[in-house]
């Protein structure tokens, strides 16, 4: 079976505006949607990591101490046996640091005093309950016994560091590569040594947005009252909101010399950290979309008008032999060459625009199998849109061609 | 004439209603998604003060570790200063007004009124309010008098006046912060410069502060800066005086400077600074002492994400797409009625008659594709609006600030509408004129 494909290049090449117009539009949509859709699912994956934290039944209490008379180690005695004693918390703890929020503290760690320092690593001061009230795995070692927990940072010691600390997997790879972080000493930026006794993963601390999210470690540590003293509060499933409500009211009467900055879930930290990427994928989904809608529409009017101001040569055709299959391959065959034109150009154009975001803006380079997507996408969608339009062709009878002049 | 070729405009589109829609669809489509994302990097890229471009400066020094950059991926000196480096530099007097300023957590009480909350609150020196044009709803800031030593008044922004005593005229009133009375001096008037330039630490598009204290109630009352603080070296910092000689960055410093003689006598001071320090032992690093006006400022702490130009690039790519789709409509329509063009033609109608009776159809279909565009784009930034505004829980803050109309955004999209449709319309309506009007007549 012959495509006739050389007289329907010629008839295309003699009337050219038309087509042009549609490649390009093909090429454009096909170079936008390819590379959109190749960054929407590069933030698909970057809202998908494992957090290693209970996010769902996490709340996150923010508590801060204002008179002379406030006392932080009584305060927070007294808030955890309450907090503790609520239907539906499972766990409570006093720390600082808030996961996956964007903001908190990073101080140097190396692993043999008076070593250059150069990378500061995300830290969350906590109590023995935290690695539970969090929900976070520990994969290696023990957690902090309550006896380890040290008393808070004062105004007069604030550089002392801690006997024990627990790491992230990645961290410990990170500083002691194939090796059992287990045992194994660390020192700040005063030369303090701090034994790992713990690791835990996966986890996420509290820069989702940073190139080593999961490069934390805990401190044994009561916060201090001139830092900031969040308690997270892990509730049974579905109890999370009805709790918030009930300790909200409660902790702020409890205690006049300090007040409740807030109660809030950890899936609103987290929503808030990934709303940008979370809004860009929505806005390049929807964009992409409105490309292909728009490219479909294009393709469907130049063929309709083909398809009009032929009327006369289909009937001849049909007339002197041509059946109604010849008719709408004519038209196909014509749609996927000049999509094919389209499609070749916007390859070219794809790559090249990927190249310039890997360059640009760091991104990674295009995957080409977006690419081999992307243009059987296109070429189907083309096909698609002018399938009606050649129908329409094929119902052209015949007499037409005797009837004019 | 113009009237009759409107007419005969009317005339054409309610021939191929469905194809008319279409175009006018294609075009505002294509308007609002290049509008909508033109908002944003406008509300992101603009400079709130730029009447002061030539005046108005942060200061910064590099001060950091002679081994390690401040940021390794960066040229630039750490966007703070030390508190040695800052007060040394506010004591100049080459400024005309100068500012040593951050921003603290506090918890806010009225005498025998309702339970205390927490403020955010900037502690900054008398100048603040005329540097930065801050308008007053009552009262004023204070004076430089009262900045050392310290004097007990605040200044409130209008929400929190409005929180704690009703919108009430509460100048010489007392507040308790943190449990320390201070005198209301002045009330601020609606202010929300976007970005928040005079300090982007706590986030661009983050609401100015709820309270405003003499800078050297921080340093009394030992308050730690909430934004960022950043440290090297290993010194021990046990405790505030520590922190204040220790090369931690924190406090943020602004000049005003009234000519380009008076900048150059700044930039030597803070050079001679440098060269008496660096031969004490400090400024280990090359020499990095700038003078950086907002709309360098912007640019370096890199205000504009990358999404959003992205974005902008993607806005046009798509208009692109609509646009050459509108050109093939247009050609096949205009195409179309080449036989009525024809007979007018052959009536004497010329060329460019045709051509101008063509392009006012085009015209009229920019309008209506811009005005629909514009409808859309409204539409499609309240949702994203919407978005960003229920993620925050109904605060305010972040992008959902920058996701409005303003009066130069709409110029510009209506602009942008009608010359991107015209140049779409310019082509079919030279190619109609262009057409032998004999071919056409002698068939149907």
């Amino acid at each position: 079976m012959s495509l006739n494909v050389r007289p329907i290049m010629s008839a295309l090449l003699r009337n050219r505006t038309g087509a042009v117009l549609v490649a390009m539009q093909v090429a454009l949509a096909l170079a936008v949607m390819v590379n959109a859709l190749y960054i929407v699912m590069q933030r698909i994956d970057k809202i998908g990591r494992p957090t290693g934290i209970d996010v769902d039944n996490v709340l996150i209490v923010s508590s801060s101490g204002f008179t002379e008379h406030y006392q932080q180690v009584p305060s927070i005695q007294e808030d955890l046996a309450y907090l503790r004693g609520v239907d539906g918390v499972v766990a409570a703890s006093a720390m600082r640091g808030t996961p996956l929020s964007d903001g908190g503290d990073a101080e140097p760690l190396v692993t043999r005093p008076e070593a250059q320092r150069t990378d500061n690593y995300n830290d969350w001061e906590v109590d023995e309950e935290s690695l539970h009230a969090l929900g976070i795995q520990l994969v290696a070692g023990r957690n902090f016994r309550h006896d380890e927990i040290q008393p808070p940072l004062t105004k007069q010691d604030a550089s002392r560091f801690v006997p024990q600390i627990i790491v992230s997997r990645a961290l410990a790879e990170h500083l002691f590569p194939h090796e059992n972080p287990l045992g194994k000493r660390v020192f700040d930026t005063l030369n303090q040594s701090a034994t790992i006794i713990g690791v835990v993963d996966p986890i996420m601390g509290s820069f989702p947005s940073n190139l080593h999210p999961d490069w934390l470690y805990l401190i044994p540590r009561v916060p201090a009252d001139f830092l900031g003293l969040n308690y997270a509060v892990r509730t049974r499933p579905g109890m999370r909101d009805t709790v918030a409500r009930l300790i909200e009211a409660h902790l702020a009467q409890s205690n006049p010399d300090r007040v409740i900055d807030s109660v809030r879930s950890l899936s609103y930290y987290k929503d808030l950290s990934y709303l940008g990427d979370h809004t860009m994928a929505i806005y390049l989904v929807t964009v992409t979309a409105l490309v292909i809608g728009v490219t479909c529409l294009g393709i469907f009017a130049l063929a309709t008008f083909n398809v009009s101001t032929r009327t006369k040569q289909i009937g001849t055709r049909r007339a002197v032999g041509a059946r109604r299959r010849d008719i709408v391959r004519y038209f196909l065959v014509e749609n996927a060459l000049v999509t094919g034109g389209g499609v070749v150009v916007g390859c070219a154009l794809a790559l090249a625009v990927g190249y310039w975001l890997s360059v640009q803006y760091a991104l990674p380079r295009l995957n080409l199998y977006y690419l081999v997507g992307g243009v059987l996408a296109l070429w189907g969608i083309g096909q698609l849109a002018a399938w009606q339009p050649a129908r329409r062709a094929a119902a052209v009878p015949p007499s037409v061609a005797t009837r004019t002049v | 004439m113009f009237a009759y070729y409107a007419r005969l405009a009317l005339h054409s589109f309610g021939r191929n209603p469905g194809l008319t829609a279409l175009m006018v669809l294609a075009i505002a489509l294509g308007i609002a998604v290049s509008v909508m994302t033109l908002t944003v990097y406008h509300g992101m890229s603009g400079n709130p003060i730029w009447w002061k471009s030539d005046r108005l400066y942060t200061v910064t020094m590099d001060n950091w570790d002679p081994q390690n950059a401040y940021r390794p991926d960066s040229r630039l000196p750490p966007p703070e200063m030390t508190y040695r480096d800052a007060h040394h530099l506010f004591d100049s007097g080459i400024p005309e007004r100068k500012v040593l300023m951050y921003s603290s957590n506090g918890v806010m009480s009225a005498a025998g009124n309702t339970a205390p909350v927490p403020v955010n609150t900037r502690f900054t020196t008398a100048d603040f309010f005329a540097m930065f044009e801050v308008p007053f709803l009552y009262g004023n800031g204070w004076s430089s008098g009262a900045d050392s030593p310290p004097q007990p008044v605040i200044v409130l922004s209008r929400d929190e006046n409005d929180k704690l005593f009703g919108g009430a005229n509460s100048v010489g009133r007392t507040v308790r912060w943190n449990d320390h009375e201070f005198r209301i001096v002045g009330v601020l008037n609606d202010w929300f410069p976007l970005p928040r330039y005079y300090d982007l630490n706590g986030g661009a598009f983050s609401p100015p502060d709820a309270a405003y204290l003499p800078f050297n109630w921080g340093v009394e009352l030992e308050q730690l800066n909430n934004e960022e603080t950043d440290c090297w070296g290993s010194h021990p910092v046990n405790n505030f005086k520590d922190f204040m000689n220790a090369e931690c960055v924190w406090l943020q410093m602004w000049v005003e400077l009234p000519s380009s003689a008076a900048r150059t006598r700044m930039q030597e001071f803070m050079d001679g600074y440098w060269a008496e320090q660096h031969k004490a032992g400090r400024f280990q690093r090359p020499r990095d002492n700038r003078l950086t006006n907002v709309s360098q400022w912007l640019r370096d702490r890199q205000v504009v994400d990358n999404d959003n130009r992205l974005l902008v690039g993607l806005g046009f790519a798509f208009l692109a797409v609509c646009l050459i789709n509108t050109v093939g409509l247009l050609l096949a329509k205009f195409l179309n009625g080449a036989p009525v063009t024809g007979v007018r033609r052959a009536l004497g109608a010329s060329r460019r008659q045709i051509f101008a009776q063509h392009l006012i159809e085009v015209g009229a279909l920019s309008v209506a594709g811009a005005a629909l565009g514009l409808a859309l784009a409204a539409l499609g930034l309240a949702a994203v609006h919407h978005l960003y505004a229920s993620a925050h829980l109904g605060h305010r803050g972040g992008y959902q600030e920058i996701t409005h109309f303003d009066s130069i955004g709409v110029v510009w999209a209506v602009g942008l509408a009608v010359v991107a449709t015209l140049a779409a319309g310019l082509y079919p309506a030279w190619r109609v004129g262009r057409l032998p009007p004999a071919m056409y007549l002698k068939s149907q």
